[in-house]
């Protein structure tokens, strides 16, 4: 367990042990293996509110299953199969317990494209809060759209036709939204699987905006396959090869002298 | 040093190869233009000084190459670690290797006028610190190019010696003033020419300690030895030796 920062004490299995002081979701010899093939191998990692975590790796590396275990999307995928300990806030997000409903909306999720209900750009936003019973409809539920809207930097644009589908707007408003739509449950992680691998560099450059500005609020994690965005976005830098976590650190550190050899030619892109 | 693997793209390499070449090249023609102003100035050979007054044209130029390629090498290729310190490294070097080229050049311009004097005192400690001075160059750019930290490491270790031989030129020079009047306007040129070979030790050590740094992303310990100490002279100092 090398790679955890020494604050984060090692958690045991055992669901009375809370989570390390400062860590907002921990996780401890993760697997995943999907049929007989291991995508992710005995993997530790501690995720922080203030700080946005980076996955790089190349593809295949297992870093977007590692995402999807911390709200149990790999739940949806019928071969697979998730061992080890994940915990947020000391709750063990495994444990019997657990709506796994509810887990999705602690935890919500951007992805790759963005993928906005087929409905009116408010009732993207309103449908979380709604399904969850977080808001009243009428004036409550209108402040939670607009808030996160404002949130997400994008209720300026679409203040005037939010009763407009939200597959009207272009791509980069588009993953906005979604990111609106995310946040309008009041999660606590949000996870984001390549954002802006759609999206032209003047969207990119506003979503990244915003990452920085939900910093703070959320503990956010992104896998992101371009170097140049997890250097730009992220505190910390997870690199993964082969499903292993090779290199865990500060990304200024991981970008300028990384300590292994695996992570040195992945980012100089260097193969041998 | 384990040599890293090559680019995925191979324009890439052969940019950072380029730029290699190119501050070795400004290195061979800043350690040449050192050896060369000396042995002009030991021959009193006027007319070669003069040309070697020319010759830091272009070390200027390479420098003006090796920045042009480092940042086009930056903008596009958005370097990370290992290759993101060596361009940088060379960009530092680089801007080294010219302050040295202009050392050796002011020499070659004191060796115009000192070939027109009576004879000088004949010096053979500058010979043998110039000998120095550009080992120290040829080993930094040797170490460079082969991402050697140790070698750069021990070319800093080396620069006492410089310091030393300035030393002892610096005292006897002064001896030669005191007992004649005649002898200061030459002697005042040959400190000056030691004092840029020393100068120019200085700025080897520094490219050494950026070669380091480019080599393992780590600054060479700051505790450097220093053993020039003629900034502390006073008249009182010799005259009482």
């Amino acid at each position: 367990m090398t790679h955890i920062a020494e604050a984060s004490p090692v958690q045991s299995h055992d669901n009375t042990v809370p989570a390390g002081p400062t860590a907002k979701a921990t996780a401890r010899a993760v697997n995943v293996t999907y049929g007989n093939t291991r995508a992710v191998k005995n993997v530790d990692l501690d995720i922080f509110t203030d700080e946005v975590t980076a996955l790089i790796g190349p593809s295949g590396c297992g870093k977007s299953t590692f995402l999807r275990c911390f709200n149990r999307m790999n739940d949806t995928i019928e071969n697979a199969r998730v061992s080890g300990d994940i915990r947020i806030d000391g709750e063990d997000i495994y444990g019997a317990t657990i709506n796994v409903v509810q887990l999705r909306a602690r935890v919500g999720m951007v992805f790759q494209k963005p993928n906005p209900f087929p409905k009116s750009i408010y009732n993207n936003v309103a449908y979380g809060p709604r399904i969850h019973g977080l808001a009243a409809p009428g004036p409550d539920l209108d402040q939670v759209v607009e808030v996160s809207l404002q949130k997400a930097g994008l209720w300026d644009e679409v203040k005037d036709r939010l009763d407009q589908p939200g597959t009207t707007l272009s791509g980069g408003q588009q993953q906005r939204l979604c990111i609106a739509r995310a946040i309008a449950v009041n999660p606590e992680v949000i996870l984001m699987d390549e954002p802006c691998s759609a999206l032209d560099p003047i969207a990119t450059g506003k979503v990244e905006e915003l990452i920085e500005e939900l910093r703070g609020r959320f503990a956010i994690m992104i896998v992101t396959h371009s170097m140049q965005q997890a250097a730009r976005v992220s505190q910390k830098t997870a690199f993964f090869n082969q499903g292993e976590l090779i290199e865990y650190g500060p990304t200024a550190d991981v970008f300028t002298k990384p300590k292994h050899e695996q992570t040195k030619d992945y980012i100089m892109g260097r193969y041998g | 040093m384990p040599s890293l693997p090559k680019h995925t793209l191979k324009a890439y390499d052969a940019e950072l190869d380029e730029l290699r070449a190119l501050v070795s090249q400004m290195g061979g023609l800043a350690q040449s233009l050192l050896e060369d102003a000396i042995a002009a100035l030991l021959l009193r050979d006027s007319k070669r000084a003069t040309q070697l007054i020319a010759a830091d044209k272009a070390i200027d130029t390479l420098e003006i190459e090796i920045e042009r390629l480092a940042v086009q090498t930056i903008a596009l290729r958005a370097p990370m670690a290992d290759d993101l310190r060596e361009i940088i490294g060379a960009l530092k070097i680089s801007a080294i290797l010219e302050r040295i080229g202009d050392y050796a050049k002011n020499i070659a311009k004191r060796a115009t006028v000192l070939a027109e004097m009576d004879q000088f005192q004949h010096m053979a400690i500058l010979p043998e610190m110039s000998r120095l001075a550009s080992g120290m160059i040829k080993d930094t750019l040797d170490a460079f190019v082969e991402r050697d930290a140790d070698k750069a490491a021990a070319v800093r270790d080396r620069d006492p010696q410089v310091d030393s031989l300035y030393n002892a030129l610096f005292r006897e020079l002064l001896t030669y003033m005191m007992e004649n009047q005649r002898a200061i306007t030459p002697s005042t040129h040959l400190l000056f020419i030691a004092k840029n070979i020393e100068r120019i030790g200085d700025h080897a050590t520094n490219a050494a300690e950026v070669v380091y740094f480019s080599a393992t992303g780590n600054a060479l310990e700051a505790t450097r030895e220093k053993k020039d100490r003629t900034a502390f002279a006073t008249l009182d100092d010799w005259q009482s030796k």
